[in-house]
């Protein structure tokens, strides 16, 4: 049982995202960086989750899968204790850990963790902001308020999310002005501003014409080479395009998770192939 | 024709029928009318207010012509030169209250030798009260001759328009059988004209005996700082007599023929600091003391429901737990079943009473206008509106507050941001608009209340003085509200005191509707900001 609270993280135990290490090795064995242990979690009365162990690799893309009501979103959203606002949340059993602490110890801060722990929602939901004001904004909840910084980080995070050719010329524009991709786009720039390690996606393209979900899909790929990705997706083309690992869940269960290769090709759970190949859910 | 003997489609179907309309169609009509009438019934105010009040600006002028004509005019600049030396004698009083207070509480003395010490200021002050003798008598006479004058102008044009109702009845003779005086205003006005050069020797004199005694020995004062007192009542006097040569020229050029503009029925509505009516000497219908009065009120309203409604209900909606929120709401949307009439009374008998015993707490008289003179003053009503408009702040705040999407706290939560800085950075702003148009909804809630200013706020028809600074809100003050209420059961139907109320009723009528366009827009605006 770990001792540590998030706050007392020092930059060598959590350090920012290294770039200079090429996400060129697929076959490369990446450290487990979120280890979840024999979790249940209810909603009031209901159990929604029951006992699921998954450990999610650093730096790669991990997808969860699974018919509508199976507890995906319920689960992202443990990952960085959004489900603490809902009143009658309450992890039942087992731990979740991220980089061996304890994320459910009472000693953490959950301040911190969320500015590891970055996510982006179903609906893109911008704040009534400019788009400048949106991305600041992680930044300036931390105190930074120096231009100069300022400036640097909204262009390296719109860069990041690929939208800075696109708003570049109107960064004092409403954020809600923009199209719905560029909006989902824009939350993704706000999630990695304040350099998350994690970034945590649910069904961020189903809201998306085809064009915008690549251009998203195409961004995931980039952002896999600084920051642990998981996201939650109804589209078995899209789990199969730009995860590297793939979890399917089914009633609250964890039925499968494996290499996504293996998740679609040769499943072991009938269940599993059913899913995938389009026979239920 | 093949299809001839095929049924009747349904389309055709014959449906029951209700004067002529399907059901569909009557129930349209019914919501309909619902609507009709709300949109008739607000024209149909707003029709009336302006026919009631239209006349009044008209019969104002007349109001003033008789006036000038009459001569009131003429001799109200001489009045106001004595209301002017009056004061000067009020502020001698005022300084030997002092002096006496100084020789008593200061020095010991008992009453009658403080009286003792005082008789040479008593001498003083007796020669000059005696200096504006003569103006006085002279005043006197001219006011009698005068409202005479105005007494037979008026009652002549009750009887034109009397003759005027019989004629419109038919009755031509009963109608050439009213007597219409004529009145020699030219030989009315004689003694005016007349006075003229009287008044150049009068005011020499008072200038002269005003300057003697200035010269006169001053009695001695005890202190410096009634000396300085008294120093300054010299200055006073000085400034008076040189306001003389005005006062004569004033009387030299004033000309009872010359016109009154159309306009001056309106500046002397709007910019009239009198509202005086039923008088013996001139009615005058200036609605700025019941403007100031109503907007001093609602500030006083405002400043403190505002805090109160939008504090409670940024906790009842982001922070209180449920439990809390079910207490607070329906305490606070209760405050708004109260009668109004139970409020004011409530003002009166306790919060009027509490106010002016903690005004007079000793550590409390750094506040200012602190201890309080009059029980029932602006301050007072403009606490008890404040409980009327609380409910409907914290309620349309709440909504608004309510409204913002839950997904933009989320996204805030998501960021690493605190309940605090979510509520502050993002749920406020967002819900900004609307919480603008429920505090103006609030104060359009305000400024129509009736009831309780007309209890609480002490009810005097007078511009407070704002040269007491913020203590002026501890004065009693006269609301547009309130005087329509107090006043409209005592008028004569037609007469210009009676319209003078729609006018202010009108005034009232476009407040409240800005106020409500005004919330409208920015709740639009809102809208289409948070998509
Ligand atoms: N706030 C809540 N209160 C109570 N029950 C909830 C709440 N949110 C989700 N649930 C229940 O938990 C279960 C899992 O829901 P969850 O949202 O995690 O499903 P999901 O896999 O994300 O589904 P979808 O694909 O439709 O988004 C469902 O049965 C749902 O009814
Ligand atoms: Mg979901």
């Amino acid at each position: 049982m770990s001792a540590h609270t998030l706050m007392e993280i020092t930059p060598t135990t959590f350090a920012p995202p290294i770039a200079d290490k090429p996400a060129q090795a697929d076959s490369e064995v990446h450290q487990t960086l979120i280890d979840i242990a024999n979790l249940d979690f209810f909603y009031g009365e209901t159990k929604a989750l029951h006992d699921i162990s998954l450990k999610i690799p650093e730096k790669e893309v991990t997808a969860f899968i699974g018919p509508s009501g199976c507890g995906k979103s319920t689960l992202l959203r443990c990952l960085n204790r959004m489900n603490d606002l809902i009143d009658i949340a309450r992890v039942d059993r087992g731990t979740i850990r991220i980089r061996d602490i304890d994320i459910y110890q009472p000693d953490v801060d959950v301040i911190e963790l969320r500015k590891r722990v970055g996510m982006v929602f179903q609906k893109s939901n911008p704040f009534p902001k400019s788009i400048y004001e949106n991305i600041t904004y992680g930044l300036r909840l931390q105190g930074v308020s120096a231009k100069s910084r300022l400036d640097e980080v909204v262009e390296r995070s719109l860069r990041g999310a690929a939208l800075w050719d696109e708003v570049k010329d109107r960064l004092h524009e409403s954020g809600l002005s923009l199209s719905g991709g560029q909006q989902q786009r824009l939350c993704i720039a706000r999630a990695i501003a304040v350099e998350p390690e994690i970034i945590l996606m649910d069904e961020p393209c189903s809201a998306l014409d085809p064009i915008a979900t690549a251009r998203v899909e195409e961004l995931i790929h980039e952002l896999k080479s600084k920051y642990t990705i998981v996201i939650v997706t109804h589209n078995m083309q899209q789990a199969a395009r730009c995860s590297d690992r793939t979890a399917f869940f089914y009633l609250g269960r964890l039925v499968e998770y494996a290499d996504t290769q293996t998740i679609f090709m040769k499943p072991s759970d009938a269940q599993t192939e059913a899913y995938v190949s389009g026979r239920f859910g | 024709m093949p299809d001839s003997d095929r049924p009747a489609f349904a389309i055709r179907k014959t449906r029951t029928r209700f004067l002529g309309l399907t059901m569909d169609e009557c129930i349209q009509a019914f919501f309909g009318g619902n609507a009709l009438v709300a949109v008739l019934v607000l024209g149909l105010i707003t029709v009336f207010l302006f026919r009631e009040g239209s006349g009044f600006f008209k019969q104002n002028q007349s109001n003033i012509e008789v006036y000038r004509t009459a001569g009131l005019e003429y001799v109200d600049h001489l009045k106001r030169q004595e209301a002017d030396h009056t004061a000067l004698t009020r502020y001698l009083f005022d300084l030997r209250v002092r002096v006496f207070k100084h020789h008593t509480e200061v020095e010991g003395a008992t009453l009658g030798e403080a009286n003792q010490q005082l008789i040479a200021f008593d001498d003083y002050s007796y020669d000059f009260g005696d200096t504006v003798e003569p103006l006085r008598e002279a005043v006197y006479d001219l006011s009698e001759s005068v409202t005479a004058t105005k007494t037979r102008m008026l009652v002549n044009e009750d009887r034109l328009v009397e003759r005027q109702q019989l004629r419109d009845a038919g009755a031509v003779e009963a109608a050439e059988a009213v007597v219409i005086e004529e009145i020699d205003l030219v030989a009315a006005r004689q003694p005016l004209l007349a006075f003229r050069p009287v008044y150049g020797q009068i005011n020499g004199q008072f200038a002269a005996s005003l300057l003697s005694v200035l010269a006169a020995e001053a009695p001695a004062m005890p202190t410096a700082e009634l000396e300085a007192r008294f120093t300054r009542f010299h200055e006073l006097v000085e400034q008076y007599i040189d306001g003389f040569p005005t006062v004569e020229a004033a009387l030299n050029t004033w000309d009872p023929n010359e016109p009154i503009p159309t306009w001056k029925s309106w500046t002397s509505f709007i910019t009239g600091e009198r509202w005086l009516t039923a008088s013996f000497w001139q009615d005058w219908y200036g609605v700025l003391p019941l403007l100031t009065g109503s907007l001093m009120v609602s500030m006083v309203a405002l400043i403190i429901a505002v805090p109160l409604g939008v504090g409670a209900a940024i906790y009842v909606n982001q922070l209180a737990s449920v439990r809390e929120q079910n207490i607070i709401k329906p305490c606070i949307e209760f405050i708004s079943a109260i009668p109004s009439v139970v409020l004011g009374f409530f003002g009166i008998a306790v919060l009027g009473q509490a106010i002016r015993i903690i005004s007079q707490w000793d550590w409390l008289s750094w506040v200012p206008g602190f201890p309080v003179v009059e029980r029932l003053n602006a301050l007072t009503a403009g606490v008890l509106l404040a409980l009327i408009a609380v409910p409907t702040i914290f309620t349309l705040a709440e909504d608004a507050l309510q409204n913002v999407p839950r997904a933009f706290k989320e996204a805030s939560f998501a960021l690493g941001a605190t309940k605090l800085q979510t509520i502050i950075r993002i749920v406020i702003p967002a819900a900004l608009s609307g919480i603008i148009s429920a505090v103006l909804l609030g104060l359009g809630r305000v400024v129509g209340e009736t009831m309780v200013v007309l209890l609480c706020a002490g009810n005097r028809i007078a511009i407070p003085d704002f040269t007491t600074g913020i203590a002026a809100f501890t004065q009693p003050v006269h609301t547009m509200t309130g005087i329509i209420a107090q006043e409209m059961g005592e008028v004569v139907q037609g007469g210009i005191h009676y319209r003078a109320l729609f006018v202010v009723g009108i005034v009232l009528f476009f407040i409240a509707l800005f106020i409500n366009f005004m919330a409208q827009k920015i709740v639009q605006r809102y809208r289409i900001s948070i998509g």
